[in-house]
């Protein structure tokens, strides 16, 4: 399909008629802060927003995530697995981010398919949106991400000043266009030229670093001083893994009110904690900081390449900007370059 | 009519089916096995669990772990799990009597070489707990005995009472044909008149004087496995001819919640089972 043109004064009738027939899920700003939520009318949402704190991958794999029911006074359990969810639009995230669901699609579109996050992700169209601006802690260009492009999504949106440029990249972005013309006119052919205008200054603005030998460099860096100093000043907050869209370990737990109904639910868990992997009989294979932070940063940078064929990062920035030690992944990936 | 929009397409790898507990023996005061079979029809023909599989034992309202599967695919209309009491499931299960039940999910890993290892002799060392694993091996190499060479069976544990599948190693395996049980205690125990001290390399030698054709395969707590090691190198045999298991705390067993990496392998489905070649190629992190 051609490139689409939506009118700026027409967008919140667009997300309006979206959220009639699908369950709509954009930014909003709630205390100064911007996330996404699901939204009845599309009054609350901003369009205007550089990143948002937590990325949207709570709709597809959730901070915590109920799986099924079950009553133990049943002779049987009685398991029920909780509904899926409905049909819906992600609207306006960042091609960061949208590349990030690609990621975790490779560990949960996986051997063992997991339906839960299947479901979720079959049932989402994933409308992005270009980064006009972008924050000082983005680097998505390292992992060949642009800010003007968003493999993965169906509908790709550009800020144009008046109006969106709107590139129809699937089959699902195609049906959402089909479901409200009324709000879609054909571009004249000006719109590429517009676009790349318009993000040239994200493009411009953002760090530029290369990962060029971090991969080879990092196999054989399994004992390196670079880990006893940057563990030093880290306090094992866990918040670069919480906010960070490529995250995707979890543990799993059983919730009994005192009562016989109870339900078993799978939560965001991390890697810098330190009963992570303590097992029974006290075995600890990564005892301290060290072995913690060395396992983030090898596990984006080394492992995922080895077993997915790609980076487990896509240089969103978050961990970097909240990290109350300023423990940085983008100055490591520069470090690295730098030793031995 | 009821709409199903709202249905899944594929079935959840996290749900568990319902089994019942037949019977429980005590191995020792603190290790039980559980014999199990499933309460839904064809779920357990369908298993198709292999030597060195594991599984996910959950008591709902309680939560899960993973525990190997004991009992060899050979020995049909049950699962055997043997499951140490350390901490909050394991100590509920140990609690379970006859009838009651229990949620599993599996089978997970991949499983020993059973099919490489046919034609070759055997030589099995466990400590400790590390036996159950083993053992699905050794009766699946038992029932098929004609298959394999010599079995040898070593096995270490730090006093007599924490010795597990006495009815196995005392009754069982020794009347099987070209089947030799060795059987050692860390110290000196007065119901014991056998061997007394560690698995050591001059021992393994004397049983197993020839590495010629054999398959060792070592199973235990990780302190004894990287000692086993380094026996099994220095008898001569060769890393990729050394099979052994690992273990790391495990959530979802499938591949995903993270939990089990050791460098870019998960323990979950690219192990347990690992040869020694492999395993010198993995961070040293175990
Ligand atoms: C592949 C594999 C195969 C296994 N096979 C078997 C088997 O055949 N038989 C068997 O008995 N076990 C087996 N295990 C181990 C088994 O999974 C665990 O023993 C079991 O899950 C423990 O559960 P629990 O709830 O009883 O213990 P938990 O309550 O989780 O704790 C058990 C122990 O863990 C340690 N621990 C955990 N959390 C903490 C903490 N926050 N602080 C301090 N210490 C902590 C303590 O030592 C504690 O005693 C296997 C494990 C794996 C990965
Ligand atoms: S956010 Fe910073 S301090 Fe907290 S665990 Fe991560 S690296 Fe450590
Ligand atoms: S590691 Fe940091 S920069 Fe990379 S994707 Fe995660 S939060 Fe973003
Ligand atoms: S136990 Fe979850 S990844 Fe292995």
């Amino acid at each position: 399909m051609a490139n689409k043109i939506v009118q700026k004064d027409q967008i919140k009738n667009l997300l309006n008629k979206v959220a009639q027939s699908s369950q709509l899920i954009a930014p909003i700003k709630s205390d100064s802060i911007t996330t996404f939520r699901p939204v009845s009318s599309a009054e609350a949402v901003v369009l205007d927003y550089q990143n948002g704190v937590i990325p949207p991958k709570d709709f597809f794999f959730p901070q915590s995530e109920k799986m099924f029911t079950y009553n133990i006074n049943d002779p049987t359990w009685d398991i029920r697995e909780v509904e899926g969810v409905p049909e819906r639009v992600l609207f306006g995230a960042r091609p960061c981010d949208v590349k990030s669901i690609l990621l975790l699609d490779k560990v949960f579109d996986a051997e063992f398919r997991d339906n839960y996050y299947l479901d979720k992700r079959n049932k989402t169209t994933i409308v992005a949106l270009s980064c006009n601006d972008c924050r000082h802690t983005c680097f998505c260009g390292a992992f060949g991400i642009s800010p003007d492009t968003a493999e993965g999504a169906d509908l790709l949106f550009t800020d144009l000043g008046d109006k969106y440029l709107v590139e129809v990249l699937t089959e699902k972005g195609e049906k959402l266009v089909n479901s409200a013309k009324e709000f879609f006119a054909d571009d004249d052919g000006s719109g590429a030229g517009a676009k790349a205008k318009a993000t040239e200054m994200a493009k411009a603005k953002q760090m530029q670093i290369s990962l060029e030998g971090v991969k080879e460099k990092l196999d054989n860096m399994w004992e390196h001083p670079i880990w006893d100093n940057e563990s030093l000043r880290c306090i094992g907050c866990g918040t670069c893994t919480y906010v960070c869209p490529t995250c995707h370990c979890f543990d799993i737990v059983d919730y009994n009110d005192q009562s016989a109904e109870g339900y078993r639910y799978r939560c965001w868990d991390s890697c810098q904690f330190s009963n992570f992997t303590r097992a029974a009989g006290g075995h600890q294979p990564r005892p301290s900081k060290k072995e913690r932070i060395r396992q983030r940063f090898l596990h984006k940078l080394r492992y995922f390449v080895d077993r997915y064929g790609d980076f487990g990062c896509v240089g969103c920035g978050r961990c970097l900007e909240k990290c109350p030690v300023n423990l940085d992944i983008a100055q490591i990936i520069t470090k690295v370059k730098e030793v031995g | 009519m009821s709409c199903n929009c709202n249905t899944r397409e594929v079935a959840s790898p996290l749900l568990p089916y319902i089994a019942t507990v037949n019977k429980i023996i005590e191995e020792t005061p603190t290790i039980k096995t559980f014999q199990v079979t499933f309460d839904e029809p064809g779920i357990l023909e369908n298993f198709g669990n292999k030597p060195g599989q594991c599984a996910m034992l959950s008591i709902l309202g309680v939560g899960e772990g993973m525990i190997s599967i004991t009992s060899s695919p050979t020995r049909k209309g049950m699962l055997e799990f043997t499951i140490a009491k350390v901490g909050r499931l394991t100590s509920v299960i140990h609690e379970l009597e006859v009838g009651d039940k229990m949620a599993i999910r599996g089978p997970y890993g991949n499983h020993f070489p059973f099919e490489e290892m046919k034609g070759k002799n055997c030589l099995f060392v466990a400590g400790g707990v590390g036996l159950a694993p083993l053992r699905s091996l050794i009766d699946y190499v038992l029932d098929n005995r004609d298959d394999y060479g010599r079995v040898d069976i070593v096995y270490g544990a730090r006093c007599y009472d924490m010795l597990c599948f006495k009815y196995d190693l005392f009754d069982r395996w020794p009347k099987i044909k070209d089947t030799h049980v060795h059987v050692t205690l860390d110290r000196e125990d007065p119901k014991w008149d056998g061997r007394v001290g560690f698995i050591t390399l001059d021992w393994l030698q004397e049983i197993c004087p020839s590495v010629e054709n054999t398959v060792p395969v070592t199973c235990g707590p990780p302190i004894m496995i990287k000692l086993q090691l380094e026996n099994f190198k220095k008898m001569g045999f060769k890393p990729e001819e050394i099979i052994t298991t690992l273990e790391m705390n495990m959530r979802c067993g499938v591949g995903k919640c993270g939990r089990c990496n050791i460098g870019e392998k998960y323990i979950c489905v690219d192990g347990p089972v690992f040869n020694a070649a492999q395993i010198q190629k993995l961070p040293p992190e175990y």
